[in-house]
């Protein structure tokens, strides 16, 4: 017969051990002690998943999921597990801002990590700030995402390069090649028409007798486009430049380099380009992309070679079978700053995480430091420009050579500038949708 | 413009409206015979372009992509017999929403089962030997590859045209069109003239899904990508029309190649396409070619 204090101490055992197992099979991918997390927290992501950008919506979702193991497996954030929430935006603009309203007031997430394109954080960015999400941005890089008036956010944070930073960088790079005839082509949109006026700003001041040689009406194409690009193949055929600067970028950026090798396998020799770029468009096109590409890109793992990037590069290899993307790494950046700033301030509340994030530096992936500043809450992060060559053998696509990281701090926005914009200085007759650097009292004095 | 450019120009408006009537022809045919508008279209369309990549990749480009192309006609061609019998046959005497709905629900399906086999990365693929060179005229370099899509869309125009009005089966499609009863009474399996035609259907989408491929990369949602132009060169040339089929991708193919290439017309180029749509729709709602639809 058994003992009521041997029964009790027989169910105290395995409810134990019940205990233990459940501990063990429930951590998940977290490697600390789940169990001694308070709860649990969201981060929300509207992700290009499907559509002309899910290449950098996968490269995204793969990378916050890994940072959250990591934010975990050293505590978490105030002692809460983080989760990250990934909903679907098919790259497009309606989905994103229904996203954002889910994840906020359904799925009550903590913070949120920007869409990929500058639209979607354009519809998204409103949302935000009438909840107070703290949202952070690595992809969508729209200076007028922190700059005009109509939509500064104060809990909107960018830690990617922006368009003027962007487009400045691809000025200096055009310049550099010493080319008198430039063709533009851009996705017509915000970030597009962005990124070509502060490109074309940028190279009045470098090269101010290089002329663009197609009508600034026809820089544009339609985003997202039909998959055919012989218009533009041809229109360039047609003007014969010296250089074409495009910021078309995914699914366009390989159908357009695509079709035009099949039209000249030359094509590239004879007209050479300067175009941001990214690991996924060079992963796609593996030895198809050309080689003596001019490119600007964001954050290349390979021209950014340090011990915590090879780590990365190492065990986002070793969990998805694939190299990170550079928006991989800027949205593994995004993920800590929210965790470092989160347990800095001791708290969600956003506007005490916001204070711990504005102003503040924090170590990045990309070798160095960044901070944030609290004029345009934009981070000095830098951009990598080079010359598309053979990677060896290391790597199945083409790397740079002779690249360059250019500092933040050399193409971050004047101050000046940022306080014209905000007070809406910068617009054709007060009405934000002109709102451009280039019209701002200083830019043209200066 | 000279008229050197104004060929360059016109033979680009060519190459794309080369391939917006491969993808549409096959959607054009089932719905002329079975009176559904198959959302599914483009999953069909995707499908067989991911298949001749895989297989172009793995035995080279030249030999794999004619493999590629084979199999991939056959395999979708299965699909879409699987789809006729299990699902369609049941929402044919139902309302066009709920055959909208039903069509729609396999391409959100087909998208997912896309994703979970071949992942989200783009795939690319190099066009076969035969056909990818370029060809100088005037001092303007054209893409063998676009001519080769080009042939091939003259080659299933003449090929649907000879079916639809050349042959038994043809005939048996047309009839059933204007009558399906009185062609059950004849004598004539309508369940299975209808699973035949749909399987040709799909192996037209498949035809395009392979001979795009080389061209463009190929992903999980360049169904989508497709599917709004492919409709409107549908409600443009008449849905249900070969011939309409064909004159709607040219005027769409040529408008956006001029209508992007100018300054005055480039805000409005693809507005122009849809301006069309609503202006035949508004005037000849069955379209340039096609016929109303019969009252029953």
């Amino acid at each position: 017969m058994i003992s009521n204090s041997t029964r009790r101490t027989w169910w105290a055992g395995a409810a134990a051990a019940i205990a233990l197992v459940a501990a063990a099979c429930g951590g998940g991918s977290t490697s600390s002690s789940p169990g001694s997390f308070k709860g649990t927290i969201r981060i929300g992501y509207s992700g290009a998943l499907t559509g002309q950008s899910q290449l950098y919506g996968h490269a995204i979702s793969q990378s916050i999921k890994l940072a959250a193991d990591d934010i975990n497996s050293k505590g978490g954030i105030n002692s809460y597990k983080v989760e990250t929430d990934v909903l679907d935006d098919g790259t497009t603009v309606d989905k994103a801002a229904a996203n954002t309203r889910q994840l906020i007031l359904q799925d009550n997430v903590k913070a949120l990590i920007g869409s990929v394109n500058s639209a979607q954080c354009q519809a998204e960015s409103p949302i935000a700030k009438q909840n107070k999400v703290i949202t952070l941005d690595a992809t969508c890089n729209s200076y007028q995402l922190t700059t005009e008036p109509d939509l500064i956010n104060p809990y909107w944070v960018s830690v990617v390069p922006n368009t003027y930073m962007e487009g400045t960088a691809a000025g200096q790079l055009a310049a550099k090649t010493g080319a008198k005839k430039i063709f533009v082509v851009s996705p017509k949109y915000l970030f597009g028409v962005s990124e070509t006026n502060a490109f074309v700003a940028s190279l009045k001041k470098a090269a101010p007798s290089a002329t663009i040689v197609n009508a600034p009406e026809t820089w544009y194409v339609p985003y997202p486009t039909n998959p055919r690009w012989d218009s533009t193949i041809n229109a360039i055929q047609a003007a014969h430049p010296d250089l074409v600067y495009s910021n078309i970028f995914a699914a366009d950026q390989v159908n357009f380099i695509t079709q035009a090798l099949q039209v000249d396998p030359e094509f590239f020799k004879k007209f050479p380009m300067t175009t941001l770029s990214s690991v996924d468009e060079l992963n796609t096109l593996k030895s198809k992309y050309p080689l003596g590409m001019h490119l600007y890109m964001r954050a290349p793992f390979f021209a950014l070679t340090n011990s915590r990037m090879t780590d990365f590069v190492n065990r986002y290899r070793a969990k998805y079978s694939e190299y990170p993307s550079d928006w991989a790494v800027m949205d593994y950046d995004a993920m800590q700053v929210y965790a470092q700033a989160a347990n800095a301030a001791k708290s969600f509340d956003s506007d005490k995480v916001r204070d711990q994030i504005v102003g503040h530096s924090f170590s990045s992936l990309r070798g160095y430091s960044f901070k944030i500043r609290k004029e345009d809450q934009q981070a000095n992060v830098g951009e990598t420009i080079g010359t598309t060559a053979d990677s060896g053998g290391k790597y199945p696509f083409p790397t740079l050579s002779g690249s360059t990281n250019l500092r933040g701090d050399d193409l971050i926005m004047p101050t000046e500038l940022v306080s014209e914009l905000k007070a809406g200085k910068c617009e054709k007759n007060n009405d934000p949708t002109t709102t451009d650097f280039a019209l701002c009292p200083s830019w043209k004095k200066g | 413009m000279s008229p050197g450019q104004l060929l360059l120009f016109a033979v680009g408006g060519l190459a794309t409206a080369a391939y917006l009537f491969i993808v549409t022809a096959g959607l054009s045919l089932v719905f002329g015979a079975l009176r559904i508008i198959n959302m599914a279209h483009g999953s069909l369309y995707m499908i067989a372009a991911f298949v001749t990549v895989v297989v172009a990749n793995r035995l080279g480009a030249s030999f794999g992509f004619w493999t590629g192309l084979l199999l991939a006609v056959m395999l979708t061609g299965v699909i879409g017999a699987v789809i006729e019998i299990l699902v369609l046959r049941r929402i044919y005497k139902e309302e066009h929403l709920v055959q909208l709905l039903g069509t729609y629900a396999l391409s959100l399906v087909a998208a997912g089962a896309v994703r979970l086999f071949f992942g989200a990365s783009y795939r690319t693929v190099r066009p076969p030997d035969i056909v990818s060179g370029s060809l100088n005229i005037g001092g303007f370099r054209y893409s063998g590859y676009a001519v080769f899509m080009i042939a091939s869309a003259v080659l299933i125009a003449i090929g649907v045209y000879l079916l639809l009005y050349r042959t038994a089966l043809g005939r048996n499609i047309r009839a059933a069109v204007s009558d399906p009863e009185l062609l059950n009474v004849s004598g004539v399996n309508v369940s299975r003239l209808y699973t035949t035609v749909f399987v040709i259907g799909a192996g037209l989408a498949a035809l395009g899904g392979a001979i795009v491929a080389p061209s463009q990369a190929v992903g999980a949602s360049m169904d989508t990508d497709v599917l709004v132009l492919a409709f409107a060169i549908s409600v443009i040339g008449g849905l249900g029309s070969i011939v309409g089929t064909a004159v709607g991708a040219l005027i769409v193919g040529e408008v956006i190649s001029f209508g992007l290439n100018n300054q005055y017309t480039n805000q409005f180029a693809i507005a122009f396409v849809f301006i069309i749509m609503a202006a035949v729709l508004t005037v000849r709602p069955w379209g340039l070619f096609g016929r109303p639809e019969q009252e029953l």
